[in-house]
C-alpha cells in the first residue's frame, strides 16, 4: 500500500518531467550554431533553395511550433533525421544504444562481482593478514580512482599493451585495442543489438570471443574509474554499520554472524544504491570518452559526431534518450531504496 | 582555528604531506606557470617536432615542436581557473538558493510541501541529463571560449549545491541555536543566512574541494573530444588528444606527461580535500578528544594511588556467585594506554550491583569487556571474569553466543539506536529465539507476542511489524527489555538503561525490570550516571573514578557513610 502510493506519486512527476527534458533539449538544441539547411546544401547552393529547406525543416517557424511538431511525429515513432548521413535517428538509436548500454551494464556487473565484495571485506572489523592485505591494495586503488580521468586511464593501457615495440600484449591474445570488432569479423544480424547476446543467438562463438576481447578495455576502464565512489561509499557505509550500536547489541544477543553481517549489510546497501544511480548517469558521459578512445562505434561517438556537425536531430535523440533513461534509473533506485528503507517517508523530499 | 589546522597536519602521514605540497605547487602554477615556461607556449616549430625527452626539452616536443615542459607549466592556468571558477559561481548561485528553499519549506504546511517536492523533481530534470554530455551541448550552443566552458559546467554543478545546503539548512533549523535566533526576534532570512547558513559551510567547503577536481577533470574530458578549449591554448585535455595519436605508434610523451599532470592535479585537489574535512568535521576533533581522554585515565593511575586499599569484593557469602570479575586490565595494546585496572566486581545470584561515576570514568568499558564486546582496538590484558563456573575469558565465540541472552543478557544505552532500523520488531525477537533454540517461525512470533505482553506493550501483535522508528524511547526499552529476560538469565548487564527517557518513564521501566528480574532470580548489574537510581534500585554500590572502582558498599552505606572523598564530592552534587 505504502509502495503502491509511492510508485504512484513518482509516476505522477515522470510525464511532466519527461515533457520539460524534451522541450529543454529541444531548444538547447535549436541554438546550437550553424545553419542545418545552408549546411546541408553547402556554402555554393543558392539562396532561394537553402530557404525551401529550412521551410521543410519547419525553421522559419517559431520554436514552440517546431516543439510541437517534432512532439507529434515522436508520437508516430518519427525523431527525425540526420542531415549528415540521411539516416532515421530513431533506426540510428536502436543500433547505437545497446552498443552503450552492454558496456556501461559489463561495468557494472564487473564492479558488483569484483569491487562490492572486496569493500565488505576491507570493512571488516576481523584484523587478519588477508583483511590487511586487501585494505592496503584497495587503499591505493581509492586514491587513484578518484583522480584518474578514463580517457587517460584508457591510453594508458593501450599505450602499455600495444604501443609499438614496448607492447605487452601479444596479437595473438588480444587484438588491437580499437573497434567491436575485429577488421575480419563479421557483424553478427542485429537482434538485441548486444554484441554478445547476437553472436550468440547466431551461434557464432569466434566473433562472440572476439566481442569479449574488444569489450574486456573499454568496461575494464569505466569499472575502475565509475566503480570509486561505488566502492568508497559501501565500504565506508560498512564500516559505519558494523561500529553502530545496533551491531553490537545484535552481538550481544548472540545472534549467528551471518545474521549480524546481513543486517549491517542492509543498512549499509540504502546508500550504496543511491550513488549507484548517481554512476549509471556518469557512466554514460563517461561512455562518450571511452567509446572514443577505443573507438567503439556506439551512443557517445554518435552523440560527438552530431555535436561537431550541428545535426539537430540525432543530438535530440540522444540527449533526450540519456536524460529519460538517467530518470528512470534514479527512479528505479528511488523505488528500491523506498521498498528497502521504511523511514523514508511518501513524501520523499527528506534527504 | 589555526590549532586545529596545525593539530590535523601533524597527524597526517608522510605521503599527505607531499601531496599537499603539489597541491601548493599547482596552485602556484595557476599563477606563475605561464611566465616560467622556458619556451614559447604556443609558437609552432615545425623542425622540432616530435623530439623525444632529453637536452633541452625535459619532456619532449609535440606534433607542432612545442616544448611539452613549457606547455605543462602553463596549463594549469587555463584548467584550474576554469575549475576554480565554474566552482565558485556554483557555490554563489546554488548556496543562497538552498538556503531560500530550505526556509520556505521548514515552515511546513500543505504549499511548502507541494512547493519541496515540485522543486526537487524540477532539479532532479537538471540533474538528469548526463552531466558530460550536457555540458557538451552547452559549449557546443555557446561556442568553446573559456567564459563559456566555465558557465557551462557551473550550470550543470549548480544544483549539488543547491541540494547540499538545502539538506543542511533543513537539519540545522531545527537545531537550538536557530531556535533561539527566533525566539529573540530575528526574521527568517536573517537567520538563515547569518546563523544557519555558516553552519551549514563545513560541508559546502568539503563539496567545494570535490567539485573543483570534478569540474578540472570535465573541462579536459570536453577539450579531449574537441568539445572544450581548442588549441593552441595550453591545456591539459586537450594536449593528451593531441598526443593519443601517437601513443599507439610508441612515441608516447605527448599524450603522458600532460596526463601525469591531469592526473596529479586532479588527484592533489582530491587529498586536499580529504585534509579539509579533517580540519572541518568535528567528528576529526572528538578522536582527538578520545586520545586525551584517554591519557588522563593513564594519569589518573597515578592518582589512584591515594584511594584506599582494594575494595571489598561483592560476594553475598550466603549465595552462591554469578559473575566475579578478578583484577581486571583492560588496555589498548596498540598504543599502551590502559583504561581500566585493578577491576574486582562480585555479584552473588538474585543481587542487584550498581556502578555510578561520571561519564568517561570506563563504566561502559567495564560493561563490554564482561560481555566480550570490546572493540577491535583494546584487550582485557590482565585479571578474570568468571561466569559461574565459566571462564569467560577462555572460552570461544561460539561458547560465548549460546552463553548470550539465555544465561548472560544486556540492555545497552539508548534503547532506539540499538535496535537495527530495518529490521522489525518482530524479526528482532524471531531470530534471538531462533539464535538460541529451534522454533518455527509462526511458533516464535507466538512467543514474542508473549514476551512483549509481558513487558507491558499494547497492541504486542501488531507492533511486531513496527519498526524502530515507529517506536517511542520507553517502548523500545521495553523491546529491549523482553528480549534479555526472554530466557530467563541468571545475569543481566544494564548500561545505562533508562538514560534519555523522561523521569516518570524510567521509573516505569526500572520498577518493571526489577519485578520480572527479581521473579526470574536475575542477578543485575546496573551501571548509571544517575546516583538516584543506584539508591532505589541497587542493594549495593561501586563508584567509579578515572578506570579504577574507588569504593564499593552496601548501599545504605556508601550513601550515609561516604568514604572516599570522589564518593563524597559526587554525593555533595546531587544534594545541592
Amino acid at each position: 500500500m505504502r509502495l503502491a502510493l509511492y510508485i504512484g506519486r513518482r509516476f505522477l512527476f515522470l510525464v511532466p518531467q519527461v515533457f520539460l527534458i524534451s522541450f529543454i533539449t529541444f531548444v538547447l538544441v535549436r541554438l546550437l550554431p550553424g545553419d542545418p539547411a545552408r549546411l546541408s546544401l553547402g556554402p555554393l547552393a543558392p539562396e532561394s533553395s537553402v530557404e525551401a529547406l529550412r521551410a521543410k525543416m519547419y525553421l522559419d517557424r517559431p520554436i514552440p511550433e517546431q516543439y510541437a511538431i517534432w512532439l507529434e511525429n515522436a508520437f508516430q515513432g518519427d525523431l527525425g533525421e540526420s542531415w549528415v548521413n540521411g539516416t532515421a535517428v530513431l533506426d540510428d538509436l536502436i543500433h547505437r544504444i545497446p552498443v552503450t548500454l552492454e558496456l556501461i551494464f559489463l561495468a557494472l556487473i564487473f564492479v558488483f562481482l569484483i569491487l562490492v565484495p572486496l569493500a565488505v571485506i576491507t570493512a571488516s572489523r576481523t584484523r587478519n593478514w588477508i583483511v590487511r592485505l586487501f585494505q592496503n591494495v584497495t587503499f591505493g586503488y581509492g586514491m587513484l580512482a578518484g583522480a584518474l580521468p578514463d580517457f587517460l586511464l584508457g591510453l594508458v593501457l593501450i599505450f602499455f599493451l600495444f604501443a609499438g615495440a614496448a607492447g605487452l600484449m601479444p596479437a595473438e591474445i588480444l587484438p588491437g585495442p580499437e573497434g567491436r570488432l575485429g577488421i575480419l569479423d563479421f557483424e553478427p544480424p542485429f537482434v538485441t543489438g548486444s554484441i554478445l547476446i547476437d553472436s550468440l543467438l547466431a551461434g557464432d562463438f569466434g566473433v562472440f570471443w572476439s566481442g569479449v576481447l574488444h569489450l574486456i578495455m573499454p568496461v575494464f576502464t569505466l569499472a575502475f574509474v565509475y566503480g570509486a565512489p561505488i566502492f568508497k561509499m559501501l565500504r565506508s557505509q560498512m564500516e559505519g554499520a558494523l561500529k553502530a550500536d545496533y551491531t553490537t547489541y545484535a552481538e550481544a544477543v548472540g545472534l549467528a554472524p551471518r545474521i549480524v553481517l546481513t543486517r549491517a549489510a542492509r543498512v549499509a546497501a540504502g546508500p550504496t544504491l543511491v550513488i549507484t544511480g548517481v554512476v549509471v548517469m556518469f557512466l554514460l558521459g563517461g561512455a562518450v570518452l571511452v567509446e572514443r578512445v577505443f573507438n567503439y562505434t556506439g551512443l557517445g561517438q554518435y552523440a560527438v559526431q552530431g555535436i561537431v556537425t550541428a545535426d539537430y536531430a540525432p543530438i535530440q535523440g540522444f540527449v533526450s534518450f540519456a536524460a529519460i533513461f538517467t530518470m528512470l534509473v534514479y527512479l528505479a533506485v528511488d523505488l528500491i531504496h523506498f521498498a528497502m528503507d521504511p523511514r523514508i517517508k511518501i513524501g520523499g523530499v527528506q534527504n | 582555528m589555526w590549532l586545529r589546522i596545525e593539530r590535523t597536519l601533524r597527524g597526517l602521514p608522510k605521503w599527505q604531506l607531499v601531496v599537499l605540497a603539489i597541491f601548493f605547487g599547482v596552485i602556484f602554477l595557476t599563477v606563475f606557470g605561464p611566465w616560467l615556461a622556458p619556451f614559447p607556449t604556443e609558437t609552432a616549430d615545425p623542425a622540432r617536432r616530435l623530439l623525444p625527452p632529453g637536452g633541452a626539452h625535459p619532456f619532449g616536443t609535440d606534433e607542432n615542436g612545442i616544448d611539452i615542459l613549457s606547455r605543462v607549466l602553463a596549463a594549469p592556468r587555463t584548467d584550474v581557473v576554469i575549475g576554480v571558477v565554474a566552482t565558485a559561481i556554483s557555490v554563489f548561485l546554488g548556496s543562497p538558493l538552498g538556503v531560500l528553499v530550505a526556509l520556505y519549506e521548514s515552515r511546513g504546511g500543505a504549499g511548502a510541501t507541494a512547493f519541496a517536492e515540485i522543486f526537487m523533481r524540477l532539479l532532479e530534470v537538471i540533474q538528469s541529463f548526463p552531466v558530460f554530455v550536457f555540458a557538451m551541448v552547452l559549449v557546443a550552443v555557446f561556442g568553446g571560449s573559456v567564459t563559456n566552458i566555465i558557465i557551462a559546467i557551473a550550470f550543470v554543478n549548480t544544483p549539488v549545491f543547491v541540494r547540499i545546503v538545502r539538506s543542511e539548512v533543513l537539519s540545522l533549523v531545527q537545531r537550538p541555536f536557530a531556535e533561539a535566533a527566533k525566539a529573540t526576534g530575528n526574521r527568517e532570512i536573517r537567520i538563515g543566512f547569518r546563523h544557519v547558513l555558516p553552519n551549514a559551510l563545513p560541508t559546502v567547503i568539503v563539496q567545494v574541494s570535490v567539485t573543483v577536481g570534478f569540474a578540472i577533470l570535465l573541462t579536459a574530458g570536453l577539450s579531449f573530444v574537441g568539445a572544450g578549449v581548442r588549441p593552441p591554448t595550453p591545456e591539459l585535455g586537450a594536449m593528451i588528444a593531441s598526443g593519443a595519436k601517437y601513443l599507439e605508434i610508441g612515441q608516447w610523451w605527448p599524450a603522458l606527461f600532460p596526463g601525469l599532470a591531469l592526473g596529479l592535479t586532479v588527484f592533489s585537489f582530491g587529498i586536499f580535500g580529504e585534509i579539509l574535512t579533517l580540519i572541518m568535521e568535528p567528528r576529526a576533533v572528538r578522536k582527538e578528544t578520545d586520545r586525551r581522554r584517554a591519557a588522563a585515565l593513564e594519569a589518573g593511575e597515578g592518582g589512584g594511588a591515594a584511594a584506599p586499599a582494594a575494595p571489598a569484593l561483592f560476594l553475598g557469602a550466603e549465595r552462591e556467585p554469578v559473575l566475579r570479575v578478578d583484577d581486571m586490565r583492560v588496555a589498548a595494546p596498540m598504543t599502551g594506554q590502559t583504561l581500566l585496572s585493578d577491576i574486582r566486581i562480585g555479584l552473588g545470584a538474585g543481587e542487584s550491583v550498581g556502578i555510578v561515576g561520571e561519564s568517561g570514568a570506563g563504566k561502559s568499558v567495564l560493561v563490554k569487556s564482561v560481555l566480550r564486546l570490546l572493540p577491535p582496538a583494546l584487550a582485557v590484558t590482565a585479571g578474570s571474569i568468571r561466569y559461574r563456573e565459566t571462564d569467560l575469558l577462555a572460552i570461544d565465540k561460539r561458547a560465548m553466543r549460546a552463553l548470550r541472552t539465555t544465561q548472560i543478557a544486556a540492555i545497552l544505552p539508548n534503547a532506539k539506536s540499538q535496535l537495527n532500523p530495518l529490521t522489525t520488531v518482530g524479526a528482532m525477537l524471531r531470530s534471538a529465539l531462533q539464535a538460541h533454540e529451534k522454533i518455527g517461525a509462526k511458533a516464535a512470533d507466538a512467543r514474542a507476542v508473549e514476551l512483549l505482553e509481558m513487558v507491558g506493550i499494547a497492541d504486542p501483535a501488531q507492533r511486531l511489524a513496527a519498526f524502530p522508528h515507529e517506536l517511542s524511547g520507553g517502548m523500545a526499552q521495553r523491546v529491549c527489555l523482553a528480549m534479555a529476560l526472554m530466557y530467563r538469565p541468571k545475569l543481566l548487564i544494564a548500561d545505562e538503561p533508562t538514560a534519555g527517557l523522561d523521569v516518570t518513564i524510567q521509573r516505569q521501566v526500572l520498577d518493571l525490570t526489577r519485578a520480572l528480574a527479581e521473579e526470574a532470580g536475575t542477578a543485575r548489574l546496573i551501571i548509571t550516571g544517575d546516583l538516584g537510581i543506584a539508591a532505589h534500585y541497587c542493594d549495593k554500590v561501586a563508584v567509579m573514578q578515572a578506570g579504577r572502582i574507588v569504593e564499593a558498599a552496601e548501599t545504605h552505606r556508601l550513601f550515609d557513610d561516604p568514604r572516599h572523598p570522589y564518593t563524597r564530592h559526587l554525593l555533595d552534587c546531587v544534594r545541592v
